[in-house]
């Protein structure tokens, strides 16, 4: 999976998206690649925290060996769409242009998802990292975000920002070069949305190849003794939230399990102690 | 007078399954309760004994006093733009196939929809208690910004000035001021597009007054209104709560309190087991570091943003009948919720 171009990562909120997604850009920036993490929605806190970084900024930071990181802003990534993907000269970006635009792409469809959509896949386009990890938007959002380009194509049938999505989409379309990688609980709701998300894109192709991370797996007790005392206590209630689990995790299409972590005291530890268990799995 | 408790908190947390517990308790306690939730678990509707919730209030067979109903985002907006443009104009947005795409993605436009009807159930008087279950979107404090936003969104100088305020507006519109503007659209957009987002807008824009009047009632609404924060003890909801302290949103109540959900026994914390099975030993070990961290964060967040923290036991299985909804309330450990109705 490392030696794609392009991973996505989506999830229901709370499910550990963020998590996943510094996880994987951890594992393959310590497997040697060059790695750009970037958060697409919100304000780039989880992502962030899950790198030990206090705030991510529209300018990439290092954050360890191999791996840059940044969070996209919406204002900026729409000044610099302007400037690099429509090719408009710089008088154009002056405000109040650009925050007219801005209310714009706040209204029309798939302008919003098409500047940060276009935004990410520049960073892919340009070759300067060997793998981009995008901490996603939620599941209910992946049709028009990854879908922009083609909502796009529909919408204007000619002029640059038909181009730009012709490449876009050739890109999030090639399965050795794009993964949707799915984050999921074993519970009710994150299972049933993940399920949902399957289907959604088996009716509508929008990235090359999907997977499913199946996060807070609990490890299975063999032993079939109860205990005592407080011990009996915990036994009982891992055997119940185990036996919980495994209904869920049945219903969940093929997937890569990840364990709950015990005591993990902050969310950079969170992100290790994941990169650490998805090992030699995702390479 | 109807009381209001709102239930915020980020995704996944258990807002819906707490609102639906404080409901019951209510309830059971005498008041006429309503619980408006967003989205529930079929499981959480089965345990309310309701196959389907809808927009309408809906009397809970089993529990006299209690009702609930879901509050949609997409019908709401619909009942929103036809109460607040004339029918005509309300029309032209609803049917307007820009108005699904912008009503999804104003970032207040769910939190303001479901405020502006969470209001609506509470002015109407028929409850003594209203539970608002917070759309999954606002994080927390999103739900108390939304009025602000919108009316900011829909009046703000930006889109007055895009749409020519009450001037005529599309001569304005198409005037030298906003020709980089339209240069930029065309490049981009194609003409036809523009056009259309142009009228849309400048038919929102007729929404303004009934919207700012609604914000402000909201407002009102919203700050004589008890809060609870839920959350887990992961970063991600963590982070959520925080921002509440630190962005403490001036039509909102200082939160009555912070429900950690998912909590485990408070007899584990730091404790040893004797225990001759291994696995069973080493099980509790380590079940015993999650419930010292999650204490020594609960202890820190109360300390540092001067709240009261209850906790909630983690259920291995989500509630399924309406005694298991009560009991997450009154097993429930520290600030006692049952404050909230004496």
């Amino acid at each position: 999976m490392l030696d794609k171009r392009f991973i996505v990562v989506s999830g229901k909120g709370g499910v550990g998206k963020s998590a996943v997604a510094a996880a994987i850009a951890k594992s393959a920036a310590r497997a040697g690649r060059n790695t750009l993490a970037l958060s697409m929605v919100g304000n780039g806190m989880g992502l962030g925290a899950h790198l030990g970084m206090t705030a991510l900024e529209f300018k990439p930071q290092q954050t360890e060996p191999n791996l840059h990181a940044l969070s996209i802003d919406r204002s900026k990534a729409l000044v610099e769409y302007i400037q690099i993907q429509v090719g408009l000269p710089s008088y154009a970006t002056f405000t109040p242009a650009v925050r007219a635009f801005d209310v714009l792409a706040s209204t029309a469809p798939a302008i919003r998802e098409i500047v940060t959509m276009g935004k990410v896949l520049w960073e892919v386009k340009t070759g300067h990292w060997d793998l981009v990890v995008a901490d996603g938007p939620p599941t209910g959002q992946i049709g028009s975000f990854l879908g922009a380009a083609t909502t796009m194509a529909n919408l204007v049938s000619s002029g640059r920002v038909a181009d730009q999505s012709k490449w876009m989409r050739e890109i999030q379309m090639d399965p050795a070069a794009t993964e949707l990688v799915l984050v999921s609980i074993p519970e009710e709701l994150p299972t049933s949305e993940t399920i949902e998300a399957i289907e959604w894109l088996d009716a509508h192709p929008v990235v090359g190849s999907h997977s499913i991370f199946a996060n807070r797996v609990l490890p299975p007790l063999e032993t079939e003794a109860t205990g005592s005392g407080l011990a009996a206590d915990a036994a009982s209630l891992h055997r119940s939230l185990t036996s919980e689990q495994a209904i869920w995790l049945e219903r969940l299409p093929t997937h890569l399990d990840l364990p709950f972590l015990f005591g993990a005291e902050s969310a950079s530890v969170v992100a290790d102690r994941l990169a650490d268990a998805m090992g030699a799995s995702v390479s | 007078m109807t009381a209001a408790i709102l239930v915020t908190g980020g995704g996944g947390v258990g807002k819906t399954t707490v609102s639906a517990a404080i409901g019951v308790a209510a309830a059971r306690r005498g008041l006429e309760t309503l619980v408006l939730t967003v989205d529930p678990a079929r499981r959480l509707a089965n345990a309310l004994g309701l196959a389907e919730l809808g927009a309408e209030p809906s009397k809970v067979q089993e529990e006299p006093l209690l009702w609930a109903a879901m509050l949609d985002a997409s019908s709401s907006w619909e009942a929103i733009a036809r109460r607040h443009a004339d029918p005509a104009v309300a029309e032209r947005l609803v049917n307007n196939d820009l108005f699904e795409a912008a009503t999804g993605q104003f970032p207040a436009s769910q939190s303001y929809a479901a405020a502006e009807e969470a209001t609506g159930f509470v002015k109407q008087g028929t409850w003594d208690l209203v539970v608002v279950d917070t759309p999954p979107s606002a994080g927390g404090i999103e739900f108390f910004t939304a009025p602000a936003n919108m009316t900011d969104l829909i009046g703000g100088r930006l889109l007055r000035w895009l749409t020519g305020g009450s001037l005529p507006g599309r001569r304005f519109f198409f005037d030298r001021a906003a020709r980089p503007a339209i240069k930029i659209a065309d490049a981009v957009l194609g003409a036809g597009l523009f056009e259309r987002v142009t009228q849309f807008l400048m038919d929102l824009r007729t929404t303004y007054d009934g919207i700012a009047a609604s914000s402000a009632e909201i407002d009102r609404t919203l700050a004589t209104a008890q809060t609870l924060v839920v959350t887990t003890s992961d970063p991600t909801p963590m982070r959520e709560a925080i921002r509440f302290f630190r962005e403490l949103p001036p039509n909102a109540q200082h939160p009555t309190s912070v429900i950690f959900n998912r909590s485990l026994p408070v007899a584990w914390v730091d404790a040893s087991a004797s225990e001759d099975d291994a696995e069973l030993a080493e099980n509790f070990a380590r079940w015993s570091t999650e419930s010292s961290r999650q204490q020594r964060l609960r202890t820190q967040f109360s300390e540092r943003y001067s709240t009261e923290v209850t906790t909630m036991d983690w259920q291995p299985t989500a509630p399924t009948d309406l005694d298991s909804l009560e009991a997450l309330l009154t097993t429930a450990g520290g600030y006692s919720l049952e404050n909230l109705w004496s």
